[in-house]
């Protein structure tokens, strides 16, 4: 048993960007894991994901195709069961992700392999470790898998900076499995979410507003913003003792605990109140004009900077 | 959890003079309505704040001689030894905790009526008081003068034998040493008057000589309004303010900053709906910061953010975190800082409800926040300490998370009941404060004097303090969302049900006026709206509106306020003398004024409307019910009587054989559901059934200790053994 | 149709709180445990299930863990689950996804369910992992993260939520696993007297043992093992952004672009 192999994840017709960390991940292991690195594609036509695996460092991209159009957690199940049984990886990583979620665990169930969901980190010590939250995410736990020949991995986004494709064409394989008749779901359509849900609990990417906002009238200009970044606007309890935000958008101790990935605060100096209901997030960056604001020390990117001015640049940017 | 590091600079001693202060929370002077005449309420209201960890605490402004008797307001007394006793009472209590006391001895001019005294005040010049009209002072020639820097004297010897560690020369608010100062009240012509020196003089002479007599026993005091806010006419900060702090500045051991008057004290004490947390800091910060005194400086505005206090610390605003109404709130502020519970801080909302009731002149001052304010004393109330209820195995159902029900339930929590079921039909709970915190706004844009319109969302407070605890307490659950009906309840296995479902706006324009329904009123119609239809933005309004306000609080005033900022042509209509008339007591009212003014929006006092018809009301004056007046209107807003949601209440009661078979021994009533009332009123209902919830007869409240004079012979033992029979109350 | 829900007493940390000396975990009394708030949501779809069908439905509770945890299965039953079981061992390792459903496995084993229910994630553990890990076990065909569902003879149709607000809509056929998303429904409670006759139904207290699981096949289904627990490097400080304004919303338009992928 030796090597690692990566699962890259596509959804209707495109290679999801965790594709690339997961060989980031896999390549700082490379080593201690047998000199090997395989990227597998399970997908109805995986060969059109090619060249934005060419990352150096991949020794071979596994081809497998499937009958199904969409992911199909039983598919997809079984055709890791077989990578596994046929590749002998010591190591297999995936992202973790609502897909990984949906068939992993039961290969690793069924096969009694190592495994461990929402890793932050990974490590090598005689065989993989990781580092994943505890207690919601109050402590870290780290794990080891000692006897187990193939340990499969859910890796959390945003951990490992996601590789540079455009290297040398990687050596490809296709491999035929048998897997006609797996699938369990029959797939019936997609459905974009509605645009109305202001629940900010569900946000993966907020953008929270604060004091600094000043007056009422600058509410819409961060509303504006929000929407060109693709976030959902919340803020401190000021803003909404003001009567200027309505309450569902309170992130903090009386009002809601949210853990999106992304936490952008803008001109929020951070009382402990507010504190208490951010600190959850994967990523939290701060703006604010006072170097000394206690936001900057739960944050994980500070800026000192003015927001309006700030907003300014960054509308630029989207 | 021990205290965060950075709020250490909050917990270190500062030298007052001759005294240390053990920290930087301090309890500034405010009325309460206790005086020298309810020691126990006193002594006990001051008590646990100095439990509550506050380094010192005042008394309110003390009268020094009977020429100085605000009657109908309370204020202290230090005229003989029987208010030194009464006042002893409180210095005990606060030394007892390591406190300091402090007294604010005060002349008021012609500021104070003297009705119960019947005596005349002096003054430097004989203009009349500005809102006691009819109050003129004796002019104070240099006998005068003498005499009443002596009633200082006196009072501040018999202050130090009370106990009283910090002495206060009290000038701010325009009271005497202010008059002399300031040139808008003086217009003297000798050595008192004209020049600066002069001005000061009075002040000056009076600072030295308190501290000749006691200065080496207690730390002077003097409570300074930096600023008039009346412009070049008066005490501007940048000029006669830093001026006076620097010619004084060798004589106090602790300047008390403030700005304004007590004409119009809430540019003070201002309510949240104008004003920001530390809003004084253009005028009070000026002078610590710009180095012009070397004394320790406290300071106010409604600071309960400790992050804030920090900053103001740091900034060198102020050595000492001054409070009135954040103490009164949370006298436990300090410690819970200290303890690093800043989540259960219960922070002032700004609502000034505390100043009403003793601007009225009768009632114990009240706080919406902490029901216990004022019932420390006389019924024995500690805002941390709930004593396990006697009935606590019992299961209690709170139907309505309103104001009365989140009390009500919380503190039944803290009392151990087994179980404790608040079930809310919305869902949020808050009930009405939700939709009231969204009022209060116009279009945002600056007055006269100072400040815009902020609104009232910090009355959200309310919910957000007691949602905080409520999540706290595994005893109490909450469920949001469900409403209840009759056999919901009956079928619940609680064996006590609180029934808190509030009120709501009469749509029928019943109002207190005509008592009877308005003739074409009906707030089905798309045309008219009751209050909370206005916030729930349903129903289209039109451009000409009619606000007809038959309550005289905030609610009419601040519907005119919200859609003349947007825009709406308004009348505002009602049948008092004036608009908003309880504003008045919450100091509210210059502000509202000033901004109904400004947006245009037309007044008419002594109206009230005898019927609606569409696009018309038809109007009429109170004292000629002849004089009538047509107005041509789009929509109309009634703000007439609110009526008790109590249809479940009444049902449920209606069939006692049934609550008994379902096991329900107590069913109860409070809050809007009872009667509608202030929310600071429903807030004390439910925390009141809560306390005695285990009592006899829990809907019967129980009797309260009164504060009187027993007539007989035997009177005043029997006096002394009621302060000793009670002195383990809390 | 029965219907199986395992759920699960969760931990919440107190604010401050303390490890055990070892390290292998934190000391007990720091915690404070509920019922798992996306339990809560699994067990409302399953009695609404058994509510709108007229077939003599059973809902049965299931967890895994010491007598306090039975004060999740309480939980249930108050809010109408006809019986539940606790499977009964001191010594397991319940942060393990594998090991918890390896025991689920068994015990659900028993019930021979049309359809199981699950939690997407305990709010302790994270995981989201432990309910499809039970569908390998038993074989179940299986969907995760649904947000909607409806039952048609025979089959469910369900909605996946995926990330981004995507949602994918399939069919999949009875017997099934399903693990369920918070929001799908508003869960009900339960009132005071509902609470009080909890105690009076059902609640079979079973151990591991008798299941078949002796300590070395569940040290074999483990997924992982702990070495150590300590405090996140969190709270240092940020790393601080430097240049001139259009740097720093460039630098964060690339951190957001980043961390949102994916």
């Amino acid at each position: 048993m030796s090597g690692v192999l990566v699962v890259a994840e596509a959804r209707r017709g495109e290679l999801r960007d965790v594709s690339l960390e997961l060989i980031s991940a896999a390549l700082s292991v490379k080593d201690q894991a047998g000199g090997r690195v395989a990227v597998a594609v399970i997908d109805q036509q995986p060969d059109r994901f090619v060249d934005q695996l060419a990352v150096d460092g991949v020794d071979e991209v596994l081809l497998v195709p499937t009958p199904t159009e969409h992911f199909e957690a039983h598919v997809a199940g079984r055709a890791l069961t077989e990578l596994i049984a046929a590749e002998s990886p010591s190591l297999v990583l995936l992202g973790f992700t609502i897909d990984s979620l949906g068939f992993a665990p039961a290969v690793a169930a069924k096969q009694g392999l190592g495994f461990a969901s929402d890793a932050i980190s990974l490590g090598w010590d005689g065989g993989p470790i990781v580092a994943r939250g505890a207690y919601g995410d109050k402590l870290v736990s780290e794990l080891e898998f000692p006897g187990k020949e193939t340990t499969v991995v859910l890796l959390r986004a945003g951990g490992f900076e996601p590789a540079q494709a455009g290297g040398a064409a990687p050596a490809t394989r296709t491999v035929e499995l048998s897997l006609d008749g797996v699938a369990k779901t029959e797939h019936l359509g997609f459905q974009e979410a509605e645009s109305a849900d202001v629940d900010i609990t569900k946000s993966e990417f907020l953008l929270s507003i604060g004091r600094g906002v000043e007056d009422k009238d600058n509410i819409p200009r961060f509303e504006e913003l929000a929407e060109k970044l693709g976030a959902t606007l919340s803020s401190s309890r000021p803003l909404v003792d003001a009567g200027w935000m309505p309450s569902a958008r309170q992130v903090g101790q009386s009002g809601k605990t949210v853990k999106p990935r992304v936490y952008l605060a803008l001109g929020i100096s951070g009382a402990v109140q507010h504190l208490a209901g951010m600190r959850t997030a994967e990523t939290i960056i701060a703006v604010n004009t006072d170097p000394e604001a206690p936001i900057f020390g739960v944050a994980t990117y500070g800026a000192v900077a003015d927001m309006f001015e700030l907003a300014d640049e960054l509308e630029q940017q989207f | 959890m021990p205290r965060d590091p950075k709020y250490d600079i909050l917990f270190e001693p500062i030298q007052l003079g001759p005294k240390t202060l053990k920290n930087r929370f301090y309890q500034v002077p405010h009325c309460i309505g206790a005086g020298s005449e309810k020691p126990g309420f006193q002594a006990y209201h001051r008590g646990i704040k100095a439990e509550g960890g506050w380094g010192a605490c005042c008394t309110e402004y003390c009268s020094i001689h009977p020429e100085s008797d605000d009657t109908m307001r309370v204020s202290a007394r230090i005229w003989d030894e029987g208010d030194v006793r009464n006042l002893a009472a409180m210095c005990d209590r606060l030394h007892e905790y390591g406190a300091l006391a402090g007294i604010e001895l005060w002349y008021g001019g012609p500021h104070a009526p003297c009705h119960e005294s019947r005596a005349t005040p002096r003054g430097p010049s004989q203009i009349a008081s500005d809102f006691e009209l009819n109050t003129f002072p004796r002019y104070m020639d240099k006998d005068d003068i003498a005499t009443v820097q002596q009633m200082y004297v006196d009072a501040a010897i018999r202050a130090r034998d009370a106990g009283f560690d910090i002495v206060y020369v009290y000038g701010a608010h325009a009271y005497l040493p202010f008059q002399f100062l300031a040139p808008y009240y003086n217009h003297r012509t000798d050595e008192y008057g004209g020049s600066f020196e002069n001005r000061a003089r009075f002040w000056r002479e009076s600072l030295i000589k308190v501290r000749e007599a006691v200065g080496d026993d207690c730390a002077i005091a003097s409570r300074f309004a930096v600023d008039h806010l009346l412009g070049p006419s008066s005490i501007e900060v940048g000029e006669d303010g830093i001026r006076f702090v620097e010619y004084c500045d060798d004589l106090v051991d602790l300047w008390d900053f403030t700005v304004g008057d007590i004409a119009e004290w809430g540019q003070n004490a201002g309510p949240s709906r104008f004003f920001e947390e530390n809003h004084e800091k253009p005028y009070t910060g000026q002078i610590k910061a710009g180095d012009h005194t070397n004394k320790p400086v406290v300071g106010v505005g409604r600071i309960t953010n400790p992050d804030t206090m920090v900053a103001i610390i740091n900034s060198g605003q102020f050595d000492i975190i001054g409070a009135a109404r954040p103490s009164i709130s949370d006298p436990f502020l300090p410690n819970k800082i200290d303890e690093g519970r800043l989540d259960d801080i219960r922070e002032c909302i700004g609502c000034n409800q505390c100043i009403s009731r003793w601007e009225i002149g009768g009632p114990p001052m009240v706080c919406t926040q902490n029901a216990t304010a004022g019932e420390e004393y006389r019924r024995g109330w500690h805002p941390e300490k709930f004593h396990k209820a006697a009935n606590a195995d019992k299961g209690v159902l709170v139907v309505g998370a309103g104001p009365a029900g989140m009390e009500c339930a919380m503190v039944l929590g803290k009392r151990q009941m087994s179980a404790v079921h608040l079930v809310e039909a919305e869902k949020e709970i808050g009930g009405a404060v939700n939709w009231i915190s969204q009022l209060g706004h116009s279009d945002g844009k600056e007055n006269l004097h100072r400040g815009a319109a902020r609104g009232l969302g910090e009355w959200k407070r309310i919910v957000n303090y007691r949602q905080i605890q409520l999540d706290k307490l595994r005893n109490v659950e909450v469920h949001t969302g469900s409403r209840l009906n009759a056999s919901d309840v009956l079928e619940y296995g609680a064996e006590i049900v609180v029934i808190a479902t509030g009120c709501h706006y009469a749509t029928d324009g019943l109002n207190a006026a005509t008592h009877e329904p308005l003739p074409g009123a009906d707030a089905s119609l798309d045309w008219q709206l009751t209050p909370d239809q206005v916030v729930a933005g349903q129903k289209t309004i039109g451009k000409r509106v009619l606000v007809l306000d038959n309550e005289a609080y905030y609610m009419g005033a601040s519907i005119a306020q919200k859609l003349a900022g947007e825009g709406h042509e308004v009348y505002l209509l009602t049948q008092a003398g004036d608009i908003a008339g309880y504003m008045e007591y919450t100091l509210e009212a210059p502000m509202l004024h000033r901004d109904l003014h400004r947006l245009g929006v037309s007044i008419h006092p002594y109206t009230m409307v005898s019927s609606f018809e569409p696009g018309v009301a038809h109007a009429y004056n109170v004292w000629n019910p002849g004089h009538t007046e047509d107005f041509e209107i789009d929509s109309v807003v009634l703000c007439t009587a609110r009526i008790s949601n109590d249809e479940l209440y009444r049902e449920l009661k209606s069939d006692p054989a049934r609550l008994e078979q379902e096991g329900i021994e107590g069913l109860y009533l409070i809050g809007g559901a009872a009667a509608p009332r202030m929310l600071v009123d429903s807030i004390f209902d439910g925390h009141r059934l809560a306390r005695e919830i285990d009592s006899p007869h829990p809907e019967m409240p129980l009797p309260f200790i009164r504060e009187r004079r027993l007539w007989g012979e035997s009177s005043n033992e029997d006096y002394a053994a009621q302060l000793l029979n009670t002195a383990d109350v809390a | 149709m029965k219907i199986v829900v395992p759920v699960k007493q969760v931990a919440a940390l107190d604010d401050e709180f303390e490890l055990l000396d070892d390290g292998s975990g934190v000391d007990p009394d720091f915690l404070e445990f509920d019922l798992n708030e996306w339990d809560a949501f699994s067990l409302e779809v399953a009695l609404q299930l058994r509510e709108a069908s007229d077939d003599g439905s059973e809902v049965v509770a299931v967890t895994v863990g010491d007598e306090e945890s039975e004060e999740a299965l309480l939980s249930c039953l108050a809010k109408g689950a006809d019986r539940a079981v606790r499977v009964s061992d001191d010594d397991l390792a319940t942060d393990d996804p594998l090991t918890v459903a390896r025991v689920l496995a068994a015990a659900v084993e028993r019930e021979s369910a049309d359809l199981v229910l699950c939690g997407v994630q305990s709010s302790d553990a994270v995981n989201g992992a432990t309910g499809v890990a039970l569908a390998g076990y038993l074989d179940l065909p299986h969907v995760a993260v649904v947000k909607a569902l409806e039952h048609e003879n025979g089959s469910v149709v369900v909605d996946r939520e995926l990330e981004g607000g995507l949602v994918e809509r399939l069919r999949i056929g009875l017997p099934a696993l399903l693990t369920i998303q918070t929001g799908i429904n508003q869960p009900r409670y339960a009132n005071l007297r509902a609470i009080k006759q909890a105690r009076e139904k059902p609640l079979d207290v079973v151990e591991a043992g008798e299941l078949g699981l002796d300590q070395d096949a569940l040290a074999a289904a483990a997924g992982s093992r702990r070495r150590g627990l300590s405090p996140p490097d969190r709270g240092e400080g940020a790393e601080m952004m430097s240049g001139g304004v259009d740097e720093m919303a460039a630098r964060i338009a690339e951190i957001v672009r980043e961390r949102m992928s994916g």
